[in-house]
């Protein structure tokens, strides 16, 4: 016995000392501040192509934008450029840049830096390209003036230059692979593992699906606090069970949004500080008003008022204070430049769902609902399963179906294969209110993701196009509450709530942007701006 | 010829044959997920011109027989494509996660050798005693839950109660490893790095312990049974009358015949391993080839996908190789009817 087991003891005794070697020597060394933070894979890096929360915090982090969304409110703020004006006509946008900014290569920015990131994002024609659809050329007047002419007036373009981040034209031309044309492929392979920005945090390795480090940039403009880290470890894709155990062991600073809500909840129970970014997206029922029963708008209010809105937004709460929801009063959330007030916010009334019930042409013993939820969102069950038991309730018969993402974008494109009733987030990319509706309702873009209900109402178009236009705030809030009402009567959706997106934090970091509404920006993931947080150690 | 060459050049050759099917398996299997990969990769966001513009870039336009045409071209001149998930070379993103991968996978194979065996021999040789109702106990465990259960199990007890083990990544985030080739033992070693050597061992502990698992049970118990078996055989009866000592009986009489079926199953295991790391490369943020494989599988990333696939089969094939040769080199019966055939 003794000299069978004497294999095993050896390679006990083997792995126990390596073991204990490698956890005596793998004390950390260094004492720059690091902030460990996930998201979702993958990564994009390449700014061009930036669509996701993952790409957003590494784009403006790593580069610049002409403008910056407000803190403490709606609106934006001149960054690289330090003042504009618009033609009278509202088609030329003039911007006058700052002269005290240089890229991370050294490379003092221009105008032709300016003119080659809007002609490559055009060029490259992929992630929040079709912003710039309406912008028809961008001309360097002199190097520190650039002018934009649009093809009409458009008042969301300015907010859409948050979404066109400045790259180094000096250093991408020299970096350019193989590919058609004089400009080949636009530096695409270049900047998909190289950062080219202005940024006040430099790239120093990008791997897209596993992590990517970033450090200081010490010559950034605006100048980096102290107090901000040092380096930043994005990670990507990693599981809610991990990133529990490594926010207990304190190995990791902020968590994702896409926690479910019960380890957001097991946290915040331990003493993690949870952090909130509201304002720009919303969870949208949406109900396909092509097809029958919910073709006839009393079937569609009805099913708005069985709907309970209250049930809805516990699911998502985390705490008595924080919740991933909040109610929503209309297409926009409350808040937003011209959404409507919280008191319009819905509630749930049966007396009233089974009086339109009463009114709709089609009877419930006739139809049977299809509520359909993407496979990879959980939540969504959760939400069909309680509009099934809602619905039940006034007597309409439901079956939940479940439909992979993928099947999802594609039956939409057809009114006869939208499902009855289709559940997404959808999230305002500028911050603009036009960037939010005007994809979901304008019946020019019916059939996408975002617009399930293949509406087509043409005073819905009517206003959509006029708030395009309308120069001042003043007049396109007034439009585009004219537009909530007009949705609220149409109701083609069941505005189930506005969307909070809550991360876990540990004490060690101090966020204002996710903590302090006065400082909070209004465009989603610019508060992962790491140069405006403090560690406290 | 030598059998073994023989052997080995059969194997091959019907490995090559196999290879070539999977591929036009993968590649129709691929086209049938639903979905339009050109929308998938462009974005919710994206016009209906950027979605053609795409198409037609990829071929997707074109018959399959078409597309399989430029498949094989492409493939001809060593080029997989570019991922549409991570907008980089196909090759470049396996060449970086299949080390990862790889070092895994042949850490938690000689788990399943080191600790599996030896777990067998000991419970043939004390059968019935609770030395073999304890590991048996044991290995069922190991065989009955899937590994991604053990990885959340194992994380639980050696990470969040007792903090002995680093639950992510394959190093510490303050030790730097240049790459060198992707493996990072043998990065370490090259760059003379002992306190890195180490602490890569520190982070695979967990991750191969628990994707071995459920390998170790199956090699034990396997072990175990065909030891029991030979036991019964008339020439161990007749050793031990001789008086040979226990030991010897037990490794060279009863062990040796008994390993090839153990051996068989533990070559599937190890091929089945790549298969099956996801979860556990999902679990400990390990940034694997299968890791990647299932990523680029929802996003219908078909260059990444039937990349993945045939990598994976390749190391199967590899892998069943080795084993047919090792199985070989132990029984000579199947060695010299190779030269018999």
């Amino acid at each position: 016995m003794k000299t069978m087991l004497k294999p095993f003891a050896a390679a006990l005794v083997a792995a126990t000392s390596l073991t204990a070697i490698a956890v005596v020597t793998a004390t950390p060394a260094a004492a720059e501040t690091v902030l460990r933070l996930d998201e979702v894979a993958v990564g994009e890096l390449d700014p061009a192509k930036a669509t996701d929360y993952a790409d957003s915090m590494l784009m403006f982090n790593v580069y610049d934008t002409l403008v910056l969304s407000k803190q403490g409110g709606a609106g934006v703020v001149p960054h690289l450029a330090e003042s504009w004006t618009i033609s009278d006509d509202g088609k030329t946008y003039t911007f006058k840049l700052r002269k005290d900014v240089k890229f991370q290569s050294g490379n003092p920015l221009a105008a032709e830096d300016v003119v080659f990131s809007l002609d490559r994002m055009k060029a490259v024609g992929q992630g929040l390209s079709y912003l710039f659809a309406n912008v028809e050329k961008a001309e360097a007047v002199d190097p520190t003036t650039v002018k934009f002419t649009l093809t009409r007036p458009d008042s969301p373009f300015i907010s859409a230059l948050l979404r066109l981040p400045i790259v180094d034209k000096k250093l991408v031309v020299q970096n350019l692979a193989a590919g058609d044309g004089e400009m080949k492929d636009w530096g695409q392979a270049y900047l998909s593992t190289h950062s080219a920005g202005t940024g006040a945090y430099k790239v120093v390795s990008h791997n897209p699906q596993e992590l990517t480090v970033m450090a200081k940039n010490p010559d950034y403009f605006l100048g980096v606090p102290a107090k901000a880290p040092d380096t930043v470890r994005l990670r990507y894709s990693l599981e809610a069970a991990t990133v529990r155990t490594l926010m207990t062991q304190g190995e990791h600073d902020i968590t994702s949004q896409w926690l479910p809500p019960e380890v957001l909840k097991a946290l915040a129970a331990g003493g993690t500080q949870l952090l909130t970014e509201s304002g720009g997206s919303g969870f949208y029922i949406k109900m396909n008003t092509t097809k029958k029963p919910l073709d006839d708008v009393n079937c569609r209010l009805a099913l708005t008022y069985a709907f309970d809105y209250e049930a809805g937004i516990k699911m998502v709460a985390i705490t008595d204070k924080v919740s991933q929801g909040t109610p929503a009063s209309g297409p926009l959330p409350v808040g937003m430049l011209g959404s409507l007030p919280i008191s319009d916010a819905y509630q749930r009334d049966l007396d009233k769902a089974k009086k339109y019930l009463s009114e709709c042409k089609y009877k419930p013993e006739d139809f049977t609902l299809e509520l359909s939820w993407v496979g990879e969102v959980p939540l969504e069950e959760r939400f069909a399963l309680l509009m099934q038991a809602n619905f039940a309730e006034i007597g309409i018969k439901s079956e939940v179906k479940k439909i992979p993402w993928a099947l999802f974008s594609e039956q939409v494109t057809k009114p006869e294969n939208t499902p009855n009733i289709s559940q997404v987030f959808v999230n305002a990319v500028t911050g603009d209110p036009d960037t939010l509706i005007y994809g979901m309702y304008h019946s020019s873009a019916a059939g996408t993701w975002q617009s399930p209900e293949h509406l087509k109402d043409a005073k819905v178009d009517e206003l959509l196009d006029r708030a395009r236009t309308e120069t001042t705030d003043k007049e396109r809030a007034a439009t585009y509450t004219e537009v909530g009402k007009r949705l609220r009567e149409l109701a083609p959706t069941i505005f189930a709530y506005d969307q909070n997106a809550v991360f876990a934090a540990g004490n060690r970091v101090s966020v204002p942007a996710l903590s302090d509404k006065s400082k909070a920006f209004g465009l989603s993931g610019m508060g992962f701006t790491f140069r405006l947080m403090e560690m406290n150690e | 010829m030598l059998p073994v060459i023989r052997l080995l050049a059969k194997r091959l050759g019907t490995s090559l044959i196999v290879l070539i099917g999977v591929s036009m398996l993968i590649f129709a299997i691929a086209r049938v997920i639903p979905g339009d990969p050109a929308r998938i990769a462009l974005g919710p966001n994206a016009s209906a011109e950027q979605v053609t513009a795409l198409r037609e870039r990829l071929h997707l336009d074109q018959p399959i027989v078409a597309q399989y045409g430029y498949f094989i071209a492409d493939l001809m001149r060593g080029d997989l494509g570019i991922s549409l998930y991570t907008n980089r070379p196909v090759t470049k993103d396996i060449a970086e996660f299949l080390p990862a991968t790889l070092e895994l996978v042949i850490a938690s194979g000689l788990m399943m050798v080191i600790i599996g065996l030896p777990l067998g021999i000991l419970s043939a040789r004390y059968r019935n005693s609770w030395i073999d109702n304890l590991i048996r106990l044991v290995t069922l465990l190991g065989v009955s839950a899937p590994a991604f259960v053990w990885a959340v199990i194992l994380m639980l007890l050696f990470a969040y109660f007792v903090p002995l083990f680093p639950i992510a990544g394959r190093v510490s985030d303050t030790i730097t490893v240049a790459p060198v080739t992707g493996f990072l033992f043998v990065d370490t070693l090259l760059a003379g790095n002992l306190r890195a050597f180490g602490n890569v061992a520190w982070h695979i502990v967990l991750p191969a312990f628990a994707l071995a698992l459920s390998g170790i049970g199956q090699a034990a118990r396997l072990t175990r049974a065909n030891m029991v078996e030979t036991y019964e055989r008339p020439y161990i009866e007749m050793a031990q009358s001789y008086g040979f000592p226990e030991k010897r009986i037990a490794n060279r009489y009863a062990f040796r015949p008994s390993m090839i079926p153990s051996l068989t199953i533990i070559g599937l295991d190890f091929a089945a391993l790549l298969g099956n790391a996801f979860l556990v490369e999902a679990v400990f943020a390990w940034p694997g080839l299968s890791r990647y494989g299932v990523a680029v599988i929802l996003r219908k990333d078909l260059n990444a996908i039937i990349g993945t696939v045939l990598i994976i089969s390749a190391m199967f094939l590899i892998v069943n190789v080795i084993v047919d040769l090792l199985i070989a080199f132990i029984n000579p019966r199947i060695r010299y009817s190779q030269r018999a055939a």
